[in-house]
């Protein structure tokens, strides 16, 4: 990996793209977040990590504006916004690839890549799909994050789970997204397979976009993250910079093995 | 002469393999090659029995028998597409031609009022269902019920005489109008000229070469004005003929060329991802019922316009099962998702030449039933081994 703008730049440095101060959610008497303090920025890689029902994926969703908080605030670019669908999370230049893929199997790569943001004509001549364009751009994405498909015209569900994850991935980059929000991406893979997506992680951040990463393989999340956050609970436990953790550090602020020690 | 032209097209593609090509080609007509087989040997067998089988007037007939099944295949096959299914459409089709030919040749209304007010009528019953699909009854009890209740209406809308003649009517010249050798080939001649330059000037703007576009061009005039060339040495280029045409361009352009088609297919393929990818998922079930509503009106008027009169068997019989056949043997995914809508004219060319057969033939009506039975479940079990082959390589 090459170490250019994103390793000149000291990681959690500068005005953070992404910043959560204080939010907390509740599902009934459940506490799902509580006062989670969370920022993410540009070329940086922040891997979301913790037990089952410790509020990852609570978290993943607010800000990926499928839940709104009870309370706290969100700031994209110091500014203080409202994620209220997906929608505006895209708007904002959030963009989330779920655990599933969310991909069509009987469509092809280039009608994945651009679906629900087709390029077409006028509406009146029906929204005439501009095959050659999307193809185009189709191949741009692809190539830049270095995914090597055999066609883009044989339907998706005919590929290793490898070039769905990456296709899963390009679709987010479509919308040339600053944030990218990748949940479980290695969960379901080989071994070859692991490291292209990790491979992916890498050329993300080279290209000066933000990645958070939730993931259960302390493996990956060591091997990618500029930083680690761990949730415990619905609450941060503990932020640990690259370098400068051990496993057992990591797995003792997961499972609070040292309740009390501050991370 | 070919050698000149394949060469600077390899140089120009250097990085597109032939081989990835060709698939590609296999891909997108990889289920319909089956189903001309399965058609090609039906040919060929009652040909062998009986050579007036394949004459000038019995493939002009054929043409005709199967217009109905086919325009309702082509409604049910959107239906598929977005992983939906539909039973009452034959008995709608029936209720749709009752009303039109009620209000035109009863009430004295002009023809195309008449089938305006049938149109509203068939629209207006496909939404009610495909409202009550999308609050989460599934659509074959919907449809189901659909069915009986519109067999009820059937007999509400018939005169009490429980028949309506349409015989020497406006009505009746919709199936009987046959244009002459002259039109026929001037407005075919025109359609296809138009699809041959919308053709090579996409192909140009790909940058392809232009051999590789004349290929399909040069087929498609072959059939074509091959096809013209049979229909005017019968009777003429057949009215219902050219409608199911029409109608089959129109939907095979919407659903390939359009965002609106790739949504279908999504919708099919995977309703969470459509939903997610920001798809109104609801819409599209109820636009793909709407497309079946207005399709049974069509396959209605010209059935009974061909069988001149309605009654109250309108768009019972077989013609529910052979139009879901038609679209399944075609090809169209049960599941959703996959398919084409040329599939409803293959399906109903391979029904439709099996039970021209056996008429013909004279053999006794219960083969009819058994052919068609075989061929589905067949056509369905080569389906079945396609897919395990081909989408899913290695995955378990």
């Amino acid at each position: 990996m090459t170490t250019t703008a994103a390793g000149t730049e000291q990681p959690g440095a500068g005005e953070p793209y992404l910043e959560l101060r204080g939010v907390s959610k509740y599902f009934g008497g459940v506490r799902a977040l509580h006062e989670v303090d969370l920022s993410l920025h540009r070329g940086e890689v922040v891997a979301l990590v913790g037990d089952n029902g410790a509020g990852k994926t609570t978290l993943v969703k607010v800000i990926s504006g499928v839940e709104h908080p009870d309370s706290g605030e969100v700031a994209v670019r110091g500014e203080k916004v409202r994620l209220d669908t997906p929608r505006t999370a895209a708007g904002h230049g959030i963009h989330t690839v779920y655990q599933d893929l969310s991909l069509c199997d009987n469509l092809d790569a280039v009608r994945n890549l651009f679906l629900g943001q087709e390029l077409a004509g006028s509406r009146w001549r029906g929204r005439p799909l501009d095959r050659h364009r999307m193809e185009v751009e189709a191949r741009r994405v692809l190539d830049s994050l270095s995914v090597r498909i055999r066609s883009l015209t044989t339907p998706v569900g005919g590929l290793s789970g490898g070039q769905r994850q990456g296709i899963a991935i390009c679709r987010s980059l479509i919308s040339d997204p600053s944030l990218v929000l990748l949940d479980e991406p290695t969960a379901a893979l080989g071994v070859t397979q692991r490291a292209e997506v990790l491979d992916l992680i890498g050329r993300l951040k080279a290209q000066d976009r933000g990645v958070l990463v939730i993931s259960h393989d302390l493996k990956d999340v060591q091997e990618v993250a500029d930083r680690v956050v761990v949730m415990r609970l619905g609450a941060k436990v503990a932020e640990f910079v690259r370098g400068r953790y051990t496993s057992s550090e990591l797995v003792a602020a997961m499972t609070g093995a040292h309740e009390g020690s501050d991370g | 002469m070919t050698t000149s032209t394949t060469a600077p097209r390899a140089d120009l593609e250097p990085g597109t393999p032939m081989s990835s090509r060709a698939l590609e080609a296999l891909a997108g007509s990889y289920r319909s090659i089956p189903v001309l087989g399965v058609l090609g040997l039906i040919w060929l067998f009652f040909y062998s029995q009986n050579s007036a089988y394949l004459s000038v007037g019995n493939i002009s007939n054929l043409s005709l028998q199967i217009v109905t099944t086919a325009i309702l295949a082509l409604g049910i096959t959107f239906v598929l597409l977005v992983g939906e299914i539909d039973l009452s459409a034959a008995v709608l089709s029936g209720v749709c031609a009752t009303v039109a030919a009620n209000l035109a040749v009863k009430q004295g209304v002009p023809l195309g009022l008449a089938l305006l007010v049938a149109l509203g009528v068939g629209l207006a019953v496909v939404l009610v269902e495909a409202l009550v699909i999308i609050f989460g009854v599934p659509s074959l009890i919907v449809t189901l019920g659909g069915m009986s209740a519109l067999q009820g209406l059937l007999l509400v809308v018939l005169p009490p005489e429980f028949a309506v003649s349409v015989g020497g009517t406006t009505y009746a010249e919709i199936a009987s109008t046959h244009f002459g050798t002259g039109t026929s080939f001037a407005a075919v001649g025109a359609c296809w000229l138009l699809y041959s330059v919308a053709l090579l000037r996409r192909q140009r703007r790909r940058a392809a070469s232009l051999g590789r576009g004349l290929v399909p061009v040069v087929v498609s005039g072959l059939v074509v004005f091959g096809l013209v060339a049979i229909f005017t040495q019968a009777r003429g280029l057949p009215l219902p003929v050219v409608i199911l045409v029409v109608m089959l361009l129109l939907a095979s352009y919407v659903t390939t060329q359009t965002t609106y088609g790739v949504h279908l297919y999504a919708v099919g393929g995977n309703r969470e991802a459509a939903q997610r990818a920001g798809i109104p998922v609801a819409r599209m079930v109820v636009y793909s019922f709407l497309v079946l509503g207005a399709c049974a009106l069509v396959a209605g008027v010209v059935d009974a316009s061909r069988l001149l009169g309605v009654s109250n068997s309108s768009g019972g019989g077989p013609l529910m099962l052979n139009a879901i056949a038609a679209a399944v043997v075609g090809g169209v995914s049960l599941f959703g998702g996959r398919g084409s809508v040329w599939s409803a004219l293959l399906g109903a060319l391979v029904i439709g030449s099996i039970n021209n057969g056996v008429q013909l033939l004279g053999y006794q009506p219960e083969v009819q039933f058994f052919a068609t039975g075989g061929v589905l479940v067949l056509a369905v079990a080569i389906d079945v081994a396609i897919t395990r082959g081909s989408l899913l390589p290695g995955r378990r």
